[in-house]
């Protein structure tokens, strides 16, 4: 038994056939062979399948697939601006090394675009907390809060120009 | 994951009719419990009735008496909201360090409730606010204080075909005060222990009403009762918040699990209650603008 979804995908439109119960993020992996968002801990505990739901950060993992009908999904595929450099954020996690082995950085970085939307002028206590959802075993953080305030620095230029 | 059906209704009529048909069902909201729950076999393989797109299950509305918190408003939406923040510092508190963006994008009120952790962080707030939450059948409403719907770990007052619809918070008077405090591991693990205090000093002439919750030190988030009984008649002094940090140490009843020892979370409670009230009571900046 299928069931048909459709929804917005990195801008695009796409429809899939699903197991009623599947995981968004299996279908992005699986069905639509968007292999940038990793699955990390399956509970929502690491953050690394974080993608942005109508612009919100979600842990994929534990999104029921159909509950994205109709709705703009992005993941880490989506962030590149449309020259196809990087975005700001990423952009920042190369600068600042916030970037070891790379299996949270998609889950990081989707986080710090959510964060950034939301508060662009974050303190380090509030890109902590933003950031609470996301578990890195390299860096050690500092460099990945280093490369938050790079690129909320660089959006916030942006923003005046 | 199974063939099992995802049902997705758009009225609370039709959620309560499907589960009517097919009892073995299960109701789903931001399922950040649930699918976890299901992929460990902790819950076996069901049909799932997804609470997400039901209008009447979602959104704060605010009246001259209560707010009214529909069960399906997720927790950063609650976070967001202006009156909540303002009337409700105590909960705004719990979600704040309430799991991370992620979960409270998607985690909801009538979730965190019906999940029934002992943990659960909403629940000592809501406590402290003397909220009731509405209960729909498919022949029936109904409305039961929070302290009694919460019956011990996982459990609920919530009957076969049952489902949490409303969270009903009585807006605090003028001159209420309140706060949050919980101690975790880390910042994302459960609480040990948390600690709600609800202070209202309507005039100086009325005695002051301090009701007290905690969390994660019983079967289910509790009322302080002995703890808010040593308050009544006296000033609230700095002997009395100890006297008060006390006696609630002395009324809980914690385990010892992987997370800390029973003994800990005790000591916790006394910290974490005289702190709450201090914090109460020193935070002039919240009342009533109704």
């Amino acid at each position: 038994m299928r069931a048909e979804l459709r929804f917005t995908l990195n801008g695009a439109a796409v429809e899939a056939f699903v197991q009623p119960q599947a995981r968004l993020l299996d279908v992005l992996r699986d069905t639509l062979g968007a292999t940038g968002t990793k699955e990390g801990c399956s509970e929502g505990e690491c953050g690394a399948c974080t993608v942005l739901i109508d612009g919100r950060a979600v842990a994929s993992c534990l999104f029921p697939a159909l509950e994205a009908e109709g709705k703009r999904v992005v993941t880490v595929e989506g962030l590149r601006q449309d020259n196809g450099d990087p975005s700001a954020v990423q952009r920042a996690f190369i600068d600042k090394g916030g970037v070891q082995c790379g299996f949270c950085t998609p889950g990081m970085v989707m986080a710090t675009t959510a964060l950034l939307a939301e508060n662009p002028a974050p303190t380090d206590d509030e890109i902590r907390a933003g950031l609470v959802g996301n578990l890195c075993r390299c860096t050690g953080y500092v460099q990945i809060i280093d490369a938050v305030k790079q690129a909320a620095g660089e959006l916030a230029t942006k923003e005046r120009s | 994951m199974t063939d099992a059906a995802y049902h997705r209704p758009t009225t609370l009529d039709a959620a309560l009719a499907l589960k009517r048909d097919e009892p073995s069902a299960r109701f789903i909201a931001g399922g950040t419990d649930l699918l976890v729950q299901l992929r460990k076999r902790k819950v076996a393989p069901a049909p799932l009735i997804s609470l997400r797109n039901i209008p009447e299950l979602c959104g704060v509305s605010v009246e001259d008496e209560a707010i009214r918190i529909g069960a399906t408003t997720s927790l950063a939406e609650l976070l967001r909201h202006e009156v909540i923040r303002r009337e409700l510092r105590a909960l705004g508190h719990a979600l704040w360090t309430l799991a991370s963006q992620q979960i409270r994008n998607v985690g909801t009120l009538g979730g965190n409730l019906c999940n029934a952790s002992p943990a659960a962080d909403t629940a000592p707030p809501l406590l402290a606010f003397d909220a009731a939450v509405e209960l729909a059948g498919p022949k029936s409403r109904r409305t039961l204080p929070l302290a009694s719907f919460l019956a011990g770990p996982g459990k609920t007052q919530l009957a076969a075909g049952e489902l949490l619809s409303c969270v009903v918070v009585p807006r605090p008077p003028r001159g209420t005060q309140s706060a949050f405090l919980r101690q975790g591991r880390v910042a994302m693990d459960l609480s040990l222990a948390s600690v709600a205090a609800f202070i209202c000093i309507e005039d100086d002439r009325k005695a002051p009403v301090v009701r007290l919750a905690a969390g994660a030190v019983g079967p289910v988030p509790m009322r302080l009762r002995n703890a808010e009984a040593t308050l009544v008649g006296r000033p609230l002094d700095a002997a009395a918040l100890v006297a008060a940090a006390e006696a609630a140490a002395a009324e809980v009843s914690p385990i010892n699990d992987l997370r800390s020892s029973a003994n800990y979370r005790r000591r916790l409670v006394r910290v974490l209650c005289e702190r709450a009230l201090r914090q109460a009571l020193g935070d002039k900046e919240i009342h009533h603008e109704g």
